[in-house]
């Protein structure tokens, strides 16, 4: 078995406030493996963002915050790196895609800019035309035709859904080890939601880059995924192949999640009832379908 | 109310403001059993006590004319703050209903009354207040005037830039679906919705309404003598620099501390009050 | 039309309407002086005649509409009339006391803009540590006194105590600079006399840094609060996600955007220093408008008082202009949009 892209073993998080301590996540283990694609489903709050910001190194810089546990990143414990290996691997070895794309896109400057920013990530000594025409041949390979109107362009002047395209071109720009993907697109409309997915999707294939997909959606998922990870309330209730999970879900939060599923929209998040008895049962772990 | 005094009281900073302000208002409050020498306050002279560097019982010294310093800064003190809150009184109000009626009713209204508002905040506010108080006798009364006139657009740019905002939302929309009277949507409903704001900014004027105050009487164009007046203390007192140094930073650090407290206070309340937003 | 000329445009006629009722307030405000304009001015020994004849010469006993018909037609003219005072032309009078106050008031401005934004930066970069703490402290203290007491304490410490500095004037009585500009950094430098050049920024260093600390202390907490607002926007957090270094994501990712809102006040700010001028000009001896404009205001010169007033809005709303087209610069949603905002 080759080392996990991404090894999460009993990661627990606390936030110190002025109401004392809170614990939001209560030991959650999950791995990913190279090229592969995971999900982590639940409703917000779950827990499943911060798991995120754990992995890219952002939460570990607010003082209010308690962590432990373990995150192995390619069998490297994140927790061992100095500030500047864990900088390093930032946007570099992984790097993440957000909800809403046009938010996400800094609105003073130009994509083009941007991209040049992000593509010095990996060749800090990148020349600005060197920079545009890498950028314009990702552009190329989501779909975007005309990468010199788009690079030229400032977000407010592009659709949600090119944004959408431009943040995946530079989340793979450095080809990273691992993707994060943060409820990618729910802020765009359902069909313009689907096109980037599929070719997110596309992409990350030949590529054979590893994500991490973090969803409420669970249409979406079941598209995407091959393995699934089911959170609630911080503790992850059920694990396991996609096609075990949807088929046979076995965690009562689960079969609640699910039964919520069928409607048309897919946006927004399920009507489950806000908490039950039965939502603190054990882990349900369905086993690999192929050794990997 | 009391989760927002707990909080300033929480932070050292608020809590310096509170201390700071506390003390401004205690002492001008009570002066007269403060002040060592209540009589000084006047027009008394003593000459064999004059231009005293700080000693006991003079602890800021004394001026050209032989009265305490600190007796003088004390009743300064409540001439300011009187002053403050006048001029807040008068111009809150009139600000707040101009910005209102301007921010929810739009149009031609809206336009007249911006222009208005412009044409005040398009004079330096010292200037405008100098040129009133120019023309005018200088007396405490009309030095309110005067910072009141230059007072009132502040917050109608504050007030119509939040009902501008809030009028799009939609519990206004639904006052106006079930036909409540436009009085009652500006001052039932926009309104309160501008009150964290209006309220944190008239914090941070009271200090600078009694230094705009103070610039006034700086120039001579504030309250005459033999009245206390922090302004007017510095001025009198720039021209023996630096031998009487006293004269002026004393009554020039008392307009700090007071204005500081309440920037402190006004600050920490813009925190807390924007956060509950 | 382009959207900057456009926005141009609209904002100069606004301006203008603005200005008109600037005039409008200031020549009301000057024709209810209580006493008579004529009588001051010709002093106690005047006789009845004269005071006649002074009176309809500055069209006293017409109705307040007329009155202020006649004096916009010679503003019109460039005509602000003549000083009671200095029996000078108010423009001539103008002429000679703004270059100096306005020279003041631009390095102020400098020093405004280059202290207080990189320190606001500073403390939304380290926002809740102690340099941060520090940073809005001192803006605070900066903001909470006028002008006079910070010129005074500046003189006392940096020209008495520690004579680093000079106690007042614009530049050293040995030099004769003849006058171009009227703004003697810039003169020095036209008649190629680099020690005088010394000697005039030597001389307004302290005022300026007077003039300028609340400035600075607004623009710092100014430029804090925006950042620190800007910093919880999504852009940021995917800034740090894709490992741009912290002094990268602050001096461009969070301060461009929060420059946009803050430049608004700054402007503001910075005309208000138009009339704190006046304060610091008194510690300083500094020969600008202050001493000139408080003098007519005492003396109840009408002409003088609406003139001052009115040149010193009109630099006022020319300031606010120019930072409207520099916001939309700055912003590309104005830039690029068909509609100004």
């Amino acid at each position: 078995m080759s080392i996990p892209t991404l090894d999460i073993q009993d990661l627990k998080l606390g936030f110190k406030g002025y109401t004392g301590y809170a614990e939001v996540l209560h030991g959650i283990s999950l791995s990913v493996a190279p090229g592969e694609r995971v999900a982590l489903v639940g409703e917000s709050g779950s827990g499943k963002s911060v798991t995120a910001r754990i992995v890219l190194g952002l939460l570990q810089e607010l003082r209010t915050a308690r962590i432990s546990g373990s995150v192995r990143f390619e069998g490297k414990e994140l927790d061992r790196l100095t500030k500047r290996e864990r900088h390093a691997l930032r946007g570099r070895a992984m790097s993440m895609i957000f909800q809403d794309p046009t938010s996400s896109l800094n609105p003073v400057f130009r994509i083009g800019e941007q991209f040049h920013d992000v593509l010095r990530r990996a060749d800090a000594k990148i020349t600005r035309e060197a920079a545009l025409e890498r950028a314009a041949s990702i552009l190329a390979e989501v779909s975007v035709r005309d990468a010199d109107r788009v690079l030229n362009a400032f977000p407010f002047q592009l659709s949600g859904g090119l944004n959408q395209r431009v943040m995946i071109a530079m989340a793979l720009a450095n080809e990273p080890a691992l993707l994060i993907a943060d409820e990618p697109g729910t802020a765009l409309d359902v069909t313009v939601q689907a096109q980037t997915l599929q070719l997110m999707r596309k992409l990350v294939e030949e590529h054979h880059t590893a994500v991490l997909f973090i969803s409420h959606n669970l249409g979406v998922v079941r598209e995407f995924a091959d393995r699934v990870y089911v959170i609630y309330k911080g503790r992850i209730v059920e694990q396991g192949p996609t096609r075990a999970v949807f088929e046979g879900p076995r965690h009562p939060y689960t079969r609640a999640l699910m039964a919520a599923v069928p409607r048309l929209t897919g946006g927004g998040i399920p009507d489950i009832e806000e908490n039950s008895p039965d939502f603190g049962a054990p882990i349900e772990i369905h086993p690999d379908e192929v050794q990997t | 109310m009391k989760r927002t005094l707990a909080i300033l009281t929480a932070n050292p900073l608020s809590l310096l403001g509170l201390v700071l302000v506390f003390v401004v208002v205690f002492s001008a409050v009570f002066a007269d059993f403060i002040a060592p020498f209540p009589e000084h306050a006047g027009a008394v002279v003593d000459f064999a006590n004059f231009n005293q560097p700080p000693q006991w019982p003079y602890i800021f010294g004394t001026d050209l004319v032989g009265r305490d310093l600190f007796t003088r800064v004390i009743y300064a003190y409540r001439i300011s703050l009187i002053l403050g809150i006048v001029v807040l009184a008068i111009a809150v109000p009139i600000g707040v209903s101009i910005g209102l009626v301007a921010g929810y009713l739009g149009g031609r209204t809206e336009y007249v009354l911006m222009r208005l508002t412009d044409v005040f905040l398009s004079v330096p506010p010292l200037v405008l207040a100098m040129s009133i108080m120019g023309v005018l006798k200088p007396t405490l009364a009309n030095g309110m005037l005067a910072v009141t006139v230059m007072w009132w657009p502040w917050y109608t740019r504050l007030v119509y830039n939040i009902t501008r905002g809030e009028k799009e939302e939609g519990y206004v929309l639904a006052a106006e679906v079930i036909g409540a009277s436009r009085l009652h949507i500006i001052f039932r409903e926009i309104l309160p919705n501008c009150v964290p704001a209006i309220v944190t900014k008239m914090t941070l004027d009271m200090g600078f309404v009694i230094l705009i105050a103070s610039s006034l009487s700086f120039l001579g164009l504030g309250v005459q003598p033999p009245t206390p007046d922090l302004g007017s203390m510095v001025a009198d007192g720039a021209k023996y620099l630096p031998d009487s140094w006293w004269l002026t930073i004393f009554p020039g650090l008392a307009i700090l501390v007071a204005v500081f407290g309440f920037n402190l206070i006004g600050d920490a309340l813009r925190d807390i009050l924007g956060a509950e937003q | 039309m382009n959207p900057l000329a456009r926005l141009l445009a609209k904002r100069l006629a606004t301006s203008l309407i603005v200005l008109i009722g600037v005039s409008m307030l200031i020549f009301a405000i000057a024709r209810i002086i209580p006493g008579d304009p004529a009588r001051i001015a010709l002093g106690p020994n005047a006789t009845q005649e004269q005071i006649a004849n002074l009176r309809a010469d500055l069209h006293l006993d017409d109705n307040i509409a007329v009155q202020y018909g006649y004096f916009i037609a010679d503003v019109a003219r460039g005509d602000l009339g003549i000083s009671l005072y200095t029996n000078r032309p108010v423009t001539a009078d103008i002429a000679l006391y703004l270059p100096a106050t306005l020279e003041l008031v631009l390095v102020a401005g400098i020093l405004m803009v280059g202290i207080g934004l990189p320190l606001g930066i500073w403390s939304a970069r380290w926002r809740g540590r102690a340099a941060d703490n520090v940073i809005r402290l001192i803006s605070l203290l900066g903001v909470s006194a006028p002008s006079f007491v910070w010129a005074v304490i500046l003189m006392l410490l940096f020209a008495f105590y520690l004579p680093l500095f000079p106690i007042a004037g614009r530049i050293s009585d040995s030099y004769a600079i003849a006058p171009v500009t009227g703004f003697l950094l810039v003169d020095t430098l036209i008649h190629g006399d680099v020690r005088a050049f010394g000697n005039a920024a030597w001389h307004i260093i302290l005022p300026a840094f007077a003039l300028s600390l609340s400035g600075i202390g607004q623009a710092a907490r100014l430029t804090r609060a925006n950042m620190v607002e800007t910093y919880d926007k999504p852009y940021i957090e995917m800034a740090q996600s894709y490992g741009f270094s912290a002094r990268r994501i602050a001096n461009r990712y969070a301060f461009r955007p929060s420059l946009i809102p803050s430049l608004t006040i700054i402007g503001l700010d910075f005309a208000a220093m138009l009339g704190n001028a006046f304060l610091v000009e008194a510690i300083f001896a500094w020969p600008g408008l202050s001493r000139y404009g408080v003098a007519v205001i005492l003396r109840k010169d009408l002409n003088a008082i609406v003139g001052t007033v009115l040149i010193i809005s009109a630099t006022f709303l020319l300031v606010n202009i120019i930072v409207d087209l520099l916001i939309a610069l700055l912003n590309p949603r104005i830039r690029y949009s068909q509609r100004p905002a």
